[in-house]
């Protein structure tokens, strides 16, 4: 833990964990969105019920509304990569903290089909249309779920580095674990997902605001307030957590291993807070400052999420893991991997182009 | 390796096969569903886009919603569901082949991007878009559907037929083992089963169609029926690629297993006589309730399917690996000789409910060694089972575990343990009395440690076969 992550382990540690790495951070761009995009739709069909919502456009509420269902469908599907890698990593951890909780854990995934169900009707036009009562019940219980998703993963993802109290627990057959840090942490995730999803709803209503799509008046400067909004939560939210961590824990979050990682998602938000501060004084967003607040969302995501990591490793024997790591990647199959990642990168942005193209030869726009 | 011991929850009265079995049925119809369907669209968007159906068109756009409502939706998030409900189950089981598997599992994560980018692609876009354009996303569409069935189908047929895996191969040894390639080809013609059936009912519900209309769209969709031909062949191929124990478990050897399988084959036999004589032979109309009914006749063969497949690696849930009870040979051996729990650091949750010390061993025992199965007094319940064992009987029973029930895994513990376990049989079927005298005679140990020791820690099944054998040459 002296050395920069991910050097200092062994190579096949090294390998597993920056593939987790780099995969839990495609996940977590998508999952931000849906979770900050799902507060925003509760809280704006709340809000919103007294205007006629049913027709606004170009908005974040509808470009939100219209994409959720993707939004939902891509994070679960990018969750699988790093699901599996952490089963690699952590398995024993993993595997016992799904254990301890259970039916509590396991419920999960009803709960996210109840929420990617509610998505597709408040984007339908039967009910997500109609009514401004039951447009703000989908709106909150869709948030609910997804909230309640987010809640389960930060309290599996604790209770699997307790492996001290997993016996106390188990015989308590309590299915709910709780510690005062999980609320600081989740604070943390939550409002760190605002400002990725303005950024990604920003650029959806610049792209369209290009082809000639209206953008309301003001949007620009909705958004950058809610992105600094956000952006300041998150960074008290982070402040607090930092403090209740351990000495020992913040040794290596502080030290060779998560230090640099931890200025690149302060420099991340920083950028960030910049941008918006400017763009907040703009009437309409600017692919320029969309640009430098992505790539400072991204510093960010990538920061905090090796952060996470470093936090896990240093309450973690890394060392006992060292010898499954090292036969897991002996086992065959990477070769293929690496080529079916490059083929259907490649399938799917000719999805992308086909799209492009077969619009555009069928005159439906571009 | 270290022996992982892992918190163990009881799904009484449930036993835990019957959770993952019900989801795992439940995920294999939908994500078959998919697959299939992608071909059913392939094929009508062609018939769209040649002229030879001005109706594929209609029937398309409905089809795909339901396609995403039901596909993408459940289907995804029950494939998550299956990973977590094993872990449940079996956490060693899906650890080991996701040690072995997960460059594979990897590749197939590739193509559930393909997907769901070109699903959703046509989904948003295809109103919009040129017939070549169309075809080709829902080409895409198929093809990563139908290669996410080709990975997948490699490492679960693999926990059956290892191949030349077990003998030291490679991780392709194991994937591309005796029943890959029947399981997949089996899987595909009972995916685009699916997808016909389910397009019958689709067709029924798009209104503004007359019944000719109807009549030409399922008539059209009925075509897709056409590999169910190809199934009994497949089906042999498949058995007789199988273990020859596990192929006799579904050939008579065990009832439950005999009539799962025969609920499959009768289940699609029907499908096939309804789609011979009523959709091609274009003689009978289908309307909606039919086309459910079939749809629900589709789903029990799958059900019967799985149900056997799951069955029949018993006693393993990887073969030659890995017992039933998450334990490896090598394990059981050790197990015999230092104790089972000796180092669960897991407490009973109702430790205080045992009269005795003994009672709570063998609860212990119970959980790590039995539970993975069976309950107590539930399904398949071990009260049930052995209730009427005389106290001796169940002490040899168990001891020689593997020869008394071949698909039974051998007792992986000490005497000590296992008369815990005996004890506690007959401390639950005698009514949880709170006195109960303690089993501590040295003799009883002494011809619990020669049982176990004349049983072996072999898997009993080869015994079983070669006393079948002999049978039959007598």
């Amino acid at each position: 833990m002296d050395r920069v992550f991910p050097f200092g382990f062994p190579f096949p540690t090294a390998f597993y964990l920056t593939l987790y790495v780099v995969t839990l951070v495609i996940h977590v761009v998508f999952m931000n969105y849906v979770l900050a995009g799902g507060g925003y739709l509760a809280v704006g069909s709340f809000l919103g019920s007294r205007r006629d919502a049913n027709n606004a456009t170009g908005d974040a509420t509808s470009i939100l509304r219209d994409w959720m269902p993707f939004a939902v469908s891509a994070t679960i599907t990018a969750g699988v990569a790093p699901l599996l890698f952490l089963q690699i990593l952590y398995q024993r951890d993993f595997y016992s903290a799904n254990l301890l909780l259970f039916h509590r854990w396991m419920s999960i995934v009803p709960v996210l089909i109840v929420g990617f169900y509610l998505s597709y009707l408040y984007k339908g036009r039967t009910i997500g249309h109609r009514s401004a009562v039951w447009r703000t019940v989908i709106g909150v219980v869709a948030f609910a779920c997804y909230f309640f998703t987010a809640y389960s993963w930060t309290e599996n993802h604790l209770l699997s580095q307790r492996r001290d109290i997993w016996p106390v627990f188990y015989a308590s057959e309590r299915m709910m674990y709780f510690t005062p840090s999980l609320w600081l942490r989740l604070g943390l995730w939550v409002s760190g997902s605002v400002a990725t999803m303005v950024t990604i709803v920003s650029w959806q209503l610049w792209f369209a605001r290009r082809h000639g799509g209206d953008v309301r008046e003001g949007e620009a400067r909705r958004a950058a307030t809610l992105a600094l909004c956000g952006i300041g939560v998150s960074v008290a939210c982070a402040a607090a957590y930092t403090a209740a961590l351990g000495d020992g824990v913040f040794k290596v979050v502080t030290g060779a291993l998560g230090a640099p990682y931890l200025v690149a998602a302060m420099v991340g938000l920083a950028v960030q807070a910049a941008v918006w501060i400017a763009q907040r004084r703009s009437q309409e967003f600017r692919g320029g400052f969309l640009a430098f607040a992505s790539a400072g969302a991204l510093l960010s995501i990538i920061g905090m999420t090796v952060v996470r990591e470093a936090i896990r490793l240093a309450g973690t024997d890394v060392a006992t893991l060292y010898p499954q790591h090292a036969a897991d990647l002996s086992v065959g199959g990477l070769p293929v991997f690496l080529a079916f990642f490059a083929i259907n990168a490649v399938v799917v942005g000719l999805c992308f182009r086909l799209v492009h193209r077969g619009r555009l030869k069928a005159g439906g726009g571009a | 390796m270290e022996l992982p011991y892992y918190p163990i929850n009881d799904f009484e009265p449930l036993m835990k096969g019957m959770v993952i079995g019900g989801m795992g049925i439940f995920h294999v119809f939908l994500a078959q569903f998919a697959i299939g369907g992608g071909i059913v669209m392939c094929y009508f968007q062609w018939l769209a886009h040649t002229n030879r159906s001005p109706l594929a068109r209609r029937f398309l756009d409905s089809y795909f919603n339901a396609l995403v409502l039901i596909s993408f939706v459940v289907g995804a998030l029950t494939g998550v569901g299956m990973w977590f409900t094993t872990i449940q189950t079996s956490p060693r089981t899906i650890g080991m082949m996701v040690d072995e598997f997960h460059w594979v599992w990897a590749t197939e994560w590739t193509f559930f991007c393909v997907e769901v980018v070109a699903g959703y692609a046509f989904y948003r876009y295809a109103a919009q878009l040129t017939d070549r354009s169309r075809m080709r996303l829902l080409v895409i569409y198929s093809l990563a559907a139908w290669f996410s069935l080709f990975w997948i189908n490699g490492i679960l047929s693999w926990q059956l037929t290892p191949g030349r895996w077990a003998e030291g191969g490679s991780v392709w040894a194991g994937f591309f083992n005796p029943s890959f390639w029947p399981s997949l080809f089996y899987r595909t013609a009972a995916s685009m089963t699916i997808a016909s059936l389910v397009a019958c009912i689709v067709i029924n519900t798009i209104p503004d169609l007359d019944r000719e209309e109807r009549r030409h769209l399922i008539s059209r969709a009925g075509r897709l029926l056409l590999p169910m031909v190809f199934m009994p062949v497949l089906g042999v191929w498949y058995l007789a690629v199988i273990p020859a124990d596990s192929r006799s478990w579904v050939l008579g050897g065990s009832a439950a297993m005999t009539m799962f399988m025969l609920l499959a084959v009768g289940a699609s036999l029907l499908i096939g006589l309804y789609a011979l004589i009523g959709l091609l032979g274009q003689r009978l109309y289908i309307n909606g309730a039919t086309a459910t009914l079939l749809a629900v006749l589709a789903f029990a063969a799958s059900a019967g399917g799985e149900f056997v497949r799951e069955g029949v690696r018993k006693p393993y849930t990887i073969r030659e690996t890995l017992y039933s009870n998450s334990l490896t040979q090598a394990d059981v051996e050790r197990l015999r000789r230092v104790g089972s729990v000796t180092d669960d650091p897991y407490p009973l949750r109702d430790a205080q409910a045992y009269p005795n010390n003994q009672l709570q061993l063998g609860a212990k025992v119970f959980r790590f060694q039995c539970n993975i199965c069976h309950t107590m007094s539930g399904a398949n319940g071990l009260t049930h089972l052995t209730g009427s064992w005389l106290v001796d009987q169940m002490r040899m029973n168990i001891a020689k575990l593997q020869h008394t029930k071949p698909f039974m895994p051998p007792f992986a513990g000490t005497p000590e343990e296992l008369e815990a376990l005996v004890q506690l049989l007959k401390w639950v079927s005698g009514g949880r009395p709170n006195q109960w005298p303690v089993s501590d005679d040295p003799k009883v140990f002494a011809d619990l440690r020669r049982w176990l020791d004349e049983a072996g820690t072999a898997p009993g099944i080869a015994a079983a076969m070669a006393a079948k054998d002999r049978k039959k040459g007598d």
